[in-house]
C-alpha cells in the first residue's frame, strides 16, 4: 500500500495525465469541428408565426393621427422606387427602395430601438416583403401600413361619407378623416408633398439586448 | 433555445428560485474545495497550496469550453450572453485593489460568504470590510467617476481584441493551463510546507 | 464518539481541486444557459449597502449618482438575482461545512499573529476588495470567472491584475501567513 503510494507521488499521476489529455482534446475539438455558417436571424417556426400574425398591420387612421400629432417615435419608410417617392410620399417619410432593404445604410433605419418604423408602398405587397426580410433578421418595432398608399387615398384623402344608418363611430371616424384630409391638403393629393428627410441618428450597431448583469 | 429565462422557456418567476439553487451549488463547491480557509487561499501567493489557481482555472476552462460547445450545438447563442463590458483602466486599478485585498484578507467576496457561513470570524470581519469598501466607493463616486467610466471599449471579447478565433484561443488556453498546473506542482514540492 | 473524532480528523480533507474546478465550471455553465449571464458575489454586498443607505438617508441616496443607479421606485434594491444567489451561497457553504464537520466559530490565523491582528487585516483587506470590486464592476467570481467564461476582455484584464498585484504585494504580508 505505502509502496504504491510512494510510486504515485514521484511521477505525475496517470489519472492526471489522462485528465489533462481529455481537457486538451475537448478544447482541440472546438478547433477541429467543421465550421458552418450559422443561420443568422430567427428560427423558421417563429418566422412563420410572425408572418401569419396580423399584428404588424397598422391602419391609415392611426398613422394619420400620429402624423398630425407629430409623434416623435414614428418613422415612415417608403419602400417604393425612388421615382415614385419623388413624385409623392407621406410627410417626412424616408425612401428605402425594396431592393436596398438589406444594404448597410438601411440597417441604421430598420434595426433600431428608438422608433416605431412603418413600412408602406402603393398597396401593401412590397411593404410586406420588406417587413418579412427584416423580421427574418430579427429586427424589431417594424409595422406595415395596411392597404398602403391606395388605402391612404381612399380613406384619409377622399373619405367616403357614411350612410345615415351607420353607427356613431363611423361618423366620428369620418369627421376625423375629413379633418385629417384638411391637414394633408384636400384636392392637392396629386401634388408633391414637400418631404423633409427625417433626421435619424445613425445608431451604432447594437447587439441583441442581453441580460443585465454584473456584480 | 437558451438562455432559458431571457428567451421565455422558463417563466421569469422561477428566476429567484433558480438563483438560490445555483447559489447553493456554487457555495457548496467553493466550500468543499477548501475556499472557506483563508490560509489555504493565501497559499497560492506563497507557493504552499495552489488549490485556488487549480480550481479557478479549471472552472474557467470548463465554462469556456462548455459555452462554446453549447454555442456550436445552438443550445445558446454566445452573442446573447452577458459579457462584462471592458473599461480598461478601471479593470486594472480595480484588480490591483482586489489583489491587495486578496493577499491581505485571504478572501474574496464569494469565499468570504462561504467561510462566514461555517463560522469563521475572520471571514465575517472581511465581510464588514467589504461593506465599508463599497460604502467608501459610493461616497467617493463623484471623485472616482472619471476613472470608473474611462477607456470604455464596450462588449468586447479577448478574441476580438487579439483578432484570433475563440476556438483557437480556448485550445491554447487549455494547453497553457495544463502546463501551469504541472509547474505549480513542481513549485509546491520545493516550497517549505505550511500546515494549517 | 469514535465517529465524531473521525469526522474531526477528516475536516481538512477537501475535494480534489480539479474536481472542485469542474463542479464550479459546470455551475457557471448552467447559470449562463439558464439566465444568460454568470454568477457573481459582490453584487449582493452592493445591494445591501444601497438598501441600508436608502433606508437611513433616502435623500442622500437619491442625490448620490452611484446609489441612484440601483434604486428602483417601488422595489427594494435587495430584490435582485445576485442577492438570492448570495443567499444560496451562504446555505451551500453551510451545508458543505456541516457535512464535513467544519462548523466552528473561531478566528483562523497563522500561529505567528494574534487573533486581533488577523481581524484587523481582514477588515483592511475587505475594504480594499470592496473598493476594487466596484471599480472593476465585479469580483473574482463576477468579473473573473463569469467574464473569462465568455472570453470578456475586461474579465481577463481583471484576473491578470488581481493575481499580478496579489503576487506583488505577497512579499510584504508574508509574516501574516507563513
Amino acid at each position: 500500500m505505502s509502496k504504491t503510494y510512494k510510486v504515485k507521488k514521484v511521477i505525475v499521476k496517470t489519472e492526471y495525465k489522462v485528465l489533462a489529455a481529455l481537457l486538451i482534446i475537448l478544447a482541440g475539438g472546438l478547433v477541429l469541428l467543421p465550421k458552418y455558417e450559422k443561420n443568422s436571424g430567427i428560427k423558421p417556426e417563429i418566422f412563420l408565426k410572425n408572418v401569419i400574425s396580423t399584428e404588424r398591420y397598422v391602419t391609415t387612421d392611426l398613422i394619420a393621427d400620429k402624423i398630425i400629432k407629430q409623434d416623435p417615435n414614428l418613422l415612415l419608410i417608403d419602400v417604393r422606387k425612388k421615382e415614385d417617392y419623388d413624385s409623392f410620399s407621406l410627410p417626412n417619410a424616408v425612401n428605402i427602395p425594396l431592393a436596398e432593404v438589406l444594404s448597410s445604410d438601411s440597417e441604421a433605419y430598420l434595426n433600431q430601438d428608438a422608433f416605431d418604423v412603418v413600412l408602406f408602398s402603393n398597396d401593401q405587397c412590397y411593404a410586406d416583403q420588406a417587413w418579412k426580410l427584416c423580421n427574418r433578421l430579427g429586427y424589431k418595432h417594424l409595422y406595415v401600413l395596411k392597404g398602403g398608399l391606395n388605402e391612404w387615398f381612399s380613406t384619409i384623402i377622399n373619405p367616403k361619407e357614411p350612410k345615415v344608418t351607420d353607427s356613431e363611430l363611423a361618423f366620428k371616424q369620418y369627421n376625423f378623416r375629413k379633418a385629417a384630409a384638411m391637414y394633408f391638403g384636400v384636392g392637392n393629393a396629386t401634388t408633391t408633398t414637400k418631404v423633409k428627410p427625417k433626421k435619424v441618428i445613425k445608431l451604432t450597431k447594437k447587439k441583441k439586448k442581453v441580460a443585465e448583469g454584473g456584480c | 433555445m437558451g438562455p432559458l429565462i431571457p428567451n421565455g422557456v422558463i417563466p421569469p418567476e422561477w428566476n429567484f428560485v433558480i438563483a438560490i439553487l445555483i447559489g447553493i451549488v456554487f457555495g457548496f463547491s467553493l466550500e468543499a474545495s477548501g475556499f472557506s480557509s483563508s490560509r489555504k487561499i493565501a497559499g497560492v501567493f506563497y507557493g504552499y497550496d495552489f488549490a485556488v489557481l487549480k480550481v479557478f482555472f479549471t472552472a474557467a476552462l470548463v465554462a469556456m469550453i462548455g459555452v462554446y460547445y453549447m454555442d456550436y450545438l445552438e443550445l445558446v447563442n454566445v452573442e446573447e450572453l452577458f459579457v462584462l463590458p471592458t473599461y480598461t483602466w478601471s479593470a486594472i486599478v480595480g484588480g490591483i485593489f482586489m489583489g491587495f485585498g486578496f493577499v491581505v484578507a485571504g478572501f474574496c467576496p464569494g469565499t468570504t460568504l462561504c467561510a462566514a457561513a461555517i463560522g469563521k470570524i475572520d471571514a465575517m470581519a472581511t465581510m464588514v470590510g467589504i461593506f465599508i469598501g463599497i460604502f467608501m466607493f459610493s461616497e467617493l463616486y463623484d471623485f472616482i467617476e472619471p476613472l470608473f467610466d474611462s477607456s470604455y471599449l464596450g462588449r468586447i471579447t479577448i478574441t476580438d481584441s487579439l483578432n484570433i478565433s475563440p476556438y483557437w484561443f480556448i485550445f491554447l488556453f487549455a494547453i497553457l493551463a495544463v502546463i501551469t498546473f504541472y509547474v505549480v506542482d513542481v513549485i509546491r514540492k520545493r516550497v517549505k510546507k505550511v500546515f494549517y | 464518539m469514535n465517529k465524531l473524532s473521525k469526522i474531526k480528523k477528516n475536516s481538512h480533507i477537501y475535494w480534489n481541486p480539479y474536481f472542485g474546478g469542474l463542479m464550479l465550471g459546470l455551475v457557471i455553465l448552467f447559470t449562463f444557459y439558464v439566465t444568460g449571464r454568470g454568477p457573481g458575489a459582490s453584487g449582493a454586498f452592493k445591494s445591501t449597502i444601497v438598501t441600508v443607505v436608502d433606508d437611513i438617508a433616502p435623500t442622500h441616496a437619491e442625490n448620490n449618482a452611484y446609489y441612484n443607479r440601483f434604486i428602483k421606485k417601488g422595489d427594494s434594491p435587495m430584490n435582485t438575482w445576485l442577492v438570492y444567489e448570495a443567499l444560496g451561497l451562504l446555505i451551500g457553504g453551510f451545508l458543505s461545512g456541516a457535512l464535513s464537520g467544519r462548523l466552528k466559530l473561531y478566528v483562523q490565523h497563522s500561529p505567528k499573529i494574534t487573533s486581533k491582528k488577523r481581524l484587523i487585516v481582514a477588515v483592511i483587506g475587505g475594504i480594499a476588495f470592496g473598493l476594487g470590486a466596484q471599480l472593476a464592476r465585479g469580483c473574482t467570481s463576477g468579473a473573473g470567472l463569469s467574464g473569462m467564461a465568455v472570453l470578456s476582455l475586461g474579465g481577463f484584464i481583471t484576473v491578470l491584475s488581481i493575481f499580478g498585484s496579489g503576487y506583488a504585494f505577497a512579499y510584504f504580508f508574508r509574516k501574516n501567513w507563513i
